[in-house]
């Protein structure tokens, strides 16, 4: 097992620079030999994994004397697999894509570095490596992102991505040397037994020191998963290679999620970090979606969903579903490199064609054509609200029959029931020529999501953590006072109610209130449609420190 | 005695408004080689008095040089000229030797090493600021855009020396900077914090430099490109650091 993980790092590596010292020589070549050294690479990750996954063992290898120490186990033999798999995909959908770029060899170097860092974090078995690897996928990122060395709009938005990546860089050493302090060691291993036998003994100014190290670390997974206020690199770096987009946002951006992850062990000895996840999630996952429903540019539409899709990431790590999260950010991944890597293409059949679908679900959902006899509204509130739930206790009740004494269960269902139900919701009222078998076709769809969903999830939650009294340890570490969290279920209940009754009402009586609300209406639209105003800000803000700096300068006569 | 020793020992690992003098003389000395001694030598001064005191640093010295750092590191954001932003740069990371001086009873070798891991890099984009020079008459940013187009050997030396400026991993100046780090944690949180600010405006600093050099649309340089022999003295130089960066790194296990 050691020689595999030293294996999956090296080949990379060597491939990297092979193209970066011969990239003359080699030519178009520079290609061949990144995608084989890619299959090579996805083959010893897959072996990797079938072999923790039939011998239940880890492994770690230290290649310095207390550091450079890599480890093998089912979270990064997983991740390797994610990582290499969705970069040999990118790699060979760039052997034609970037043909006629200039720098063909070094877009190849790039990718081997990014790949070499990316794995080089993930089988990171002690802090100094993790810091390392860390930084490295940002700054190689910076330089794909700014791959067309002749674009000053791809270079400014890749400069956006470092800065605020060394924000998650400055959070990251922080901790690692807090860390260091209390335990005298490096390595995670030892730090994570330490931890587990003897909690809450260390202290740092008066807090406990898993308290202050969950912090640091949730804000360097903030700044690497585009959480709110961090995200605005995100939507902007598409200036860059299609395919180092589809990298970015399949495998890069996720990191956040993993780092959580593999710290598990601390995060399940704080008192309010797993809350400040929970809160952090929820807030980027609504505003990067309701951003994305703004945009007309369809690769910006896809960088805030990203963001959102990282918010539901961080959201379930904050409510304890912490595999889940590995399972959302494999499962994001995947269909989001798709997605990047066809862009392309949509963008240019809908230059040809104006890509309008003459289907049932385009006039209901754009063109606001509905049935004109409609099903009794009872008898489809109450498939609405009821079926759903159904669904999702039963999928549950499958897999563990204590699962709704887990809060953090609790708000997935709920989210889930909340999905199903705007689902059929939006959908009873289309002019279908069978209705009965569209909302049959919904909800066997609905059941069949739900039931994979719950299924693979607690696959991956077996397979990551083992230990059952570890699961509940995450799911406990969630957990907020009862009463609070029933008013907060109710609350977000009615909220979400009065909103379906809106919506009901403000469409059979559009004109009144259109009118009375018009004006809030369009003022919240510019407010989205301008981002929030967040991008401008910070970028004024730029502009006043450097002109500070400028001022400085003139003023201290440059010495 | 042994504070205004401290304070004398100021003026070579550069503290604020003392740091001026080194950058006034920096400036004032035309001769390449000149200031590369002085690069060199300069911390060494410093270190050599700070050591000789034999007390721990007062607080308020390890606030002033962080402090020192943050300044520097922010006034080099907008540095046009290659040469001043090398000593402005210098002038930011020496700041951080002063955390350094007195870990883990570390040895006056030990420091030197230290300093002259985050000196050679400087002197590196001193050398190749000159090769700027040589080609284009002036080493400026925004002057001549698009050079990794034109001169894509030389600008990847620029771009891996300001990497190992700016404390990028492996490199001597992030041990260092890791060293320093652990040397304060334990004293202040806000100070470590310091620490990372300093870092991350060197990060900032050094990414606009590279993007006024290399960035730009098709540049009109005609000048040939360094030769791969020069080329490789320079990564020769590069992977002593590299490996210089990595020992250290060893040091703190």
């Amino acid at each position: 097992m050691e020689q595999l993980v030293i294996l999956l790092l090296t080949l990379p590596l060597l491939a990297g620079l092979v193209n970066q010292l011969f990239s003359k020589t080699l030519g178009y070549g520079a290609a061949k030999l990144s995608v084989s050294a890619a299959v090579v690479t996805f083959g010893v990750a897959l072996l990797l994994l079938a072999k923790i996954f039939s011998s239940d063992d880890t492994a770690q290898v230290a290649l310095m004397d207390g550091w450079g120490i890599l480890l093998a186990d089912p979270l990064s033999s997983l991740m390797a697999v994610l990582i290499t798999g969705i970069s040999l995909i990118v790699r060979i959908y760039s052997v034609r894509y970037m043909v006629e770029e200039a720098g063909y060899g070094r877009f190849f170097m790039l990718l081997d570095f990014m790949t070499a860092s990316l794995l080089l974090m993930v089988t990171s078995g002690d802090l100094i490596t993790l810091v390392v690897a860390w930084h490295f996928v940002g700054v190689v990122l910076y330089f794909l992102l700014g791959f067309d060395t002749k674009s000053p709009v791809a270079s400014r938005y890749a400069l956006w991505t470092l800065i605020t990546y060394r924000i998650g860089d400055m959070a990251l050493v922080l901790a690692a040397v807090l860390l260091y302090h209390a335990f005298g060691t490096w390595s995670l291993a030892e730090i994570f037994a330490e931890i587990t036998a003897n909690p809450g003994q260390h202290h740092y100014f008066g807090m406990a020191v898993e308290e202050a190290v969950g912090l640091l670390l949730a804000l360097a997974a903030f700044a690497r998963s585009a959480q709110l206020f961090l995200h605005t690199w995100l939507p902007y770096t598409m200036d860059g290679p299609s395919p180092v987009s589809a990298l970015m946002h399949a495998g890069i951006v996720n990191a956040g999620g993993f780092l959580i992850n593999r710290f598990a062990p601390i995060f399940v000895q704080t008192e309010s970090v797993m809350h400040l996840l929970f809160a952090m999630g929820l807030v980027t996952a609504i505003i990067g979606s309701v951003l994305m429903l703004t945009q007309n540019d369809i690769k910006k539409a896809l960088g805030y969903s990203t963001m959102g899709q990282m918010g539901f990431m961080i959201m379930e790590c904050g409510v304890g579903a912490f595999s889940l999260a590995i399972y959302h950010l494999i499962a994001h991944g995947l269909f989001k490199g798709t997605l990047f890597l066809g862009a392309g293409s949509v963008i240019n059949e809908a230059r040809q064609h104006d890509g309008v679908p003459k289907q049932d679900l385009y006039t209901f959902v754009v063109e606001r054509r509905t049935a004109k006899r409609r099903q009794p509204w009872l008898v489809m509130a109450g498939i609405t609200l009821a079926v759903p739930i159904i669904i999702l206790f039963m999928a549950h009740w499958l897999v563990a029959q204590d699962f709704f004494q887990k809060q953090g269960a609790i708000v997935l269902l709920f989210f889930g029931w909340i999905t199903g139900a705007q689902l059929l919701f939006n959908t009873y009222r289309m002019d279908v020529q069978n209705v009965w078998r569209l909302v049959g076709m919904i909800i066997f769809s609905f059941a069949l999501v739900i039931l994979g969903y719950v299924l693979i999830s607690h696959a991956f939650d077996v397979f990551l953590y083992p230990d059952p009294a570890f699961r509940t340890e995450i799911y406990s570490a969630a957990h907020i006072d009862v009463f609070w969290f029933d008013v907060l279920v109710v609350l977000t209940t009615a909220i979400i109610v009065a909103g379906w009754v809106f919506t009901y009402y403000s469409d059979t009586n559009r004109l009144k209130v259109g009118e009375r609300f018009n004006h809030l209406w369009i003022s919240f639209y510019a407010l989205v449609s301008r981002e929030f105003y967040l991008s401008d800000l910070y970028a004024w803000l730029t502009r006043a420190l450097l002109k500070a700096s400028a001022r400085l300068n003139v003023l201290l006569r440059w010495r | 005695m042994s504070e205004i020793l401290l304070i004398v020992a100021g003026l070579f690992l550069p503290l604020f408004p003392l740091s001026m003098v080194f950058n006034g003389l920096f400036n004032r000395l035309g001769n390449r080689s000149l200031r590369i001694a002085l690069l060199l030598v300069w911390p060494q001064i410093g270190l050599a008095i700070a050591y000789s005191v034999g007390i721990e640093i007062p607080i308020w010295i390890i606030c002033w040089a962080l402090l020192t750092a943050i300044l520097y590191g922010f006034r080099a954001l907008v540095l046009r000229e290659v040469s001043l932003w090398a000593s402005f740069m210098a002038t930011s990371v020496w700041a951080v030797l002063w955390l350094a001086i007195g870990v883990n009873d570390a040895s006056l070798s030990e420091l030197v090493f230290f300093a002259l891991g985050i000196s050679v890099p400087v002197v590196l984009l001193l050398l190749l600021s000159g090769e700027l020079e040589t080609r284009f008459g002036a080493a400026y940013t925004g002057l001549y855009n698009g050079l990794a187009q034109a001169l894509p050997r030389l600008c990847w030396l620029i771009v891996v020396v300001v990497l190992a400026i700016i404390a990028t991993p492996l490199f001597p100046a992030f041990s260092a900077l890791m060293t320093a780090m652990l040397n304060i944690a334990d004293d202040s949180f806000v100070l470590a914090l310091m620490l990372a600010v300093a870092w991350f405006i060197w990060g900032w600093a050094g990414a606009r430099l590279i993007q006024g050099l290399l960035i730009g649309s098709d540049s009109k340089v005609s000048a040939a490109d360094m030769s791969a022999g020069r080329a490789w003295s320079y990564v020769a130089v590069l992977a002593v650091l590299i490996i210089s960066g990595v020992s250290m790194l060893g040091g703190l296990a």
